[in-house]
């Protein structure tokens, strides 16, 4: 840069050439400052203050606030329901835009060239997921499906239909997995996890209540029949009106189809592992028992 | 159009692969072996660590897809200077107070600003200058034209 900063420049030469400040010198900006109203001071000689004539509100003996003069009040007319029933309890799932998205692929902050993972979002400091909040993970929101051009290998927890529906138009994959709360704690984090020397685990599979939606095709759900998905691509397709792309004959197909299995929580890493970081070792694990666990 | 896709490759990886046990004094019952894998796994681990700095962006031609421009390599020689933020974004910022008080904030700049800022309004706008942290509050949101202005720059 040419120029040099000039902190405070001019109010700077100011103060030197100005005498010297002080209390009788400064003065508020004209409007900024507002007089008080002062109560009991008006015409008339203020009077009553602003109170009122006589009666509880000059007293200053209201009933507690939502009296309603004996008439049921509101709150107790309404019946209650639960809307908010077990709210804190209820899992949470980040949104992601595909603005967003686009927005750092673009920046460089997120490689469009390796399967993007929820790890690889955290690190290009994309999506902030709190797993000690409920949250379970990252959903895929249709928002800037039409400025979204980027071929990526996608994993989400949930994903809307019109944002499957752009990546797939570009030629990327999207899918959609289970992480429970331990797992996504070890996937958002996996250095702090790793340093604390316990094996990496198996990802356990979804409740009863999110196994429909993994199971289905047009979720993209991990758990679902590969040959169903394919179907439901091609329907995608002739729904939002456009030709969808051959993946399989992509250079980066082998990029493309990697998918992780539904135990596995990192690409390339088994559960049972145990990762010294210190000195970038691997150790697994041979006891009989551990590989029966670690493989079921 | 009929695609013929394979089914998706997984990597499954099976552990019941012959490994090297190593002589490690272990208690019955845990028997864990050490085992030097390769170092091919470790590039998985390493992949997984954050990166510590901001990337530079990748280069494109003209602006990308989701609108990003990048600053110019020879900036146009003005009398100020407004450099791109850490995230390589134009420091511009648009606030909105008590619902209804918009302001824009105008950061990082450095030099003479003055001519250009009577010719953007027509008018004088009320404005705040701070030169100690080199930023200009200005009333009303003007972000999406000083956005464009100042990417040409």
């Amino acid at each position: 840069m040419s120029f040099t900063k000039n902190t405070g420049g001019k109010a700077l030469d100011l103060l030197q050439n100005l005498p010297r400040i002080t209390l009788a010198n400064l003065r508020p900006e004209p409007g900024t400052k507002k007089a008080e109203k002062k109560r009991g001071r008006g015409q008339h000689g203020g009077n009553r203050s602003g109170r009122g004539h006589k009666g509880e509100r000059q007293r200053g003996n209201r009933p507690r606030l939502g009296f309603e003069g004996g008439q049921t009040p509101f709150y107790l007319a309404i019946p209650k329901y639960g809307y908010n029933e077990g709210h804190s309890r209820r899992a949470q799932y980040q949104p992601l835009t595909l603005n967003r998205l686009q927005y750092l692929i673009d920046l460089g902050r997120i490689d469009p060239t390796q399967p993007i993972d929820l790890t690889q979002l955290v690190n290009g400091r994309g999506v902030t997921i709190q797993p000690q909040k409920r949250d379970y993970g990252v959903q895929l929101v249709g928002e800037g499906a039409g400025i979204f051009a980027a071929k990526v290998n996608i994993e989400v927890q949930m994903a809307s239909e019109e944002a499957i529906a752009a990546i797939e138009r570009n030629g990327g994959i999207v899918t959609t997995g289970f992480y429970d709360p331990r797992s996504l704690a070890v996937l958002c984090k996996p250095v702090p996890y790793f340093l604390s020397g316990q094996p990496i685990p198996k990802r356990m599979l979804p409740g009863e209540d999110m196994v429909p939606y993994y199971t289905d095709a047009a979720n993209r759900g991990y758990l679902a029949d590969p040959e169903k998905i394919q179907k439901a691509r091609i329907a995608l397709a002739q729904k939002y009106g456009y030709i969808l792309p051959d993946i399989s004959k992509d250079e980066l197909f082998h990029m493309l189809f990697m998918r992780k299995d539904p135990r596995q929580i990192f690409f390339g890493l088994s559960p049972g592992w145990v990762v010294n970081m210190a000195e970038k070792k691997i150790l697994k694990p041979t006891d009989d028992k551990l590989l029966q666990y670690y493989n079921s | 159009p009929t695609i013929s896709n394979p089914n998706h490759a997984r990597i499954h990886f099976s552990l019941s692969l012959p490994l090297q046990k190593q002589t490690l004094c272990s208690p019955a019952g845990e028997a864990k072996s050490g085992i030097l894998a390769p170092t091919e796994e470790y590039t998985f681990v390493e992949q997984l660590i954050p990166p510590s700095r901001v990337p530079f962006p990748p280069k494109h031609d003209g602006p990308s897809p989701f609108g990003w421009t990048p600053p110019s390599e020879v900036p146009l020689a003005f009398p100020y200077m407004i450099c791109r933020s850490r995230m390589h974004n134009v420091p511009v910022y648009t606030y909105l107070t008590h619902g209804s008080r918009k302001t824009t904030l105008v950061h990082k700049i450095e030099g003479d600003i003055w001519e250009y800022l009577q010719q953007l309004t027509g008018k004088d706008l009320p404005t705040q200058v701070n030169e100690v942290t080199m930023t200009i509050r200005v009333k009303g949101h003007f972000d999406t034209a000083l956005k464009e202005w100042l990417v040409k720059k």
